[in-house]
């Protein structure tokens, strides 16, 4: 992996991502559950956990990268826009910094969805295992 | 005259290491640090690298015993 070098990837929030949140985490808000609730606070419907996008960023360092021996050293997300279920999301990463002194590289990230609109960006600091 | 090497790698080891009664000496080491491990070392090297605009390598920085050392060494890469 060298600077610059980019990855990406293509993901889908379907159900068993949802309910498998819920059941993990027990995090019920109405904003995730109740689709009344959520259209009246101008939403289309159900809001996603912006969380499981980090459940994603996860999937991506641990195996979709060329190695193995990876540790995520931090990761920071901002949320622009609301995830609805089923949505496709684009996931994009590039490699910002390379420390070649302690083996840890950092990313920018993004997620895309299908109308092609940044709903979610961030950070990721890497190590690699010795 | 702008502020030292050491006061300015104090305020990254507190920010990294989310502790404000850090107060480094030339001869502070990992030891003395109960929040410097192994991970948090890499964040702080890339920190210091990052604010610095250098970059250390591997053998370098295996020399070193204390922060005066690490202090040194960013002094003479700015140097460089």
């Amino acid at each position: 992996m060298q600077q610059g070098d980019t990855y990406t990837n293509r993901f889908t929030v379907g159900s068993a991502a949802y309910e498998g949140f819920i059941v993990l985490f027990n995090d019920r808000n109405p904003l995730h559950t109740d689709e009344a609730f959520a259209r009246s606070k101008g939403f289309k419907g159900v809001v996603m956990h912006g969380n499981i996008l980090n459940g994603f960023v996860s999937y991506f360092v641990g195996e979709c990268l060329p190695l193995k021996n990876v540790i995520i050293l931090s990761q920071s997300i901002k949320y622009a826009m609301p995830v609805y279920l089923n949505d496709e999301l684009e996931f994009h990463a590039e490699v910002t910094g390379y420390f070649e002194s302690v083996n840890a590289y950092e990313f920018k990230f993004y997620f895309k969805n299908e109308e092609d609109k940044k709903v979610a960006k961030g950070e990721l600091q890497i190590g690699l295992l010795i | 005259m702008g502020e030292s090497i050491i006061d300015q790698v104090n305020k990254i080891f507190i920010d990294v290491l989310d502790n404000e009664d850090i107060k480094l000496t030339p001869g502070t080491g990992a030891k003395d640090i109960e929040e410097w491990d192994s991970l948090n070392h890499i964040q702080l090297i890339v920190a210091i690298e990052k604010h610095f605009k250098i970059r250390f390598n591997s053998s370098e920085m295996n020399g070193w015993k204390n922060v005066g050392e690490m202090c040194a060494a960013i002094d003479k890469r700015l140097k460089a």
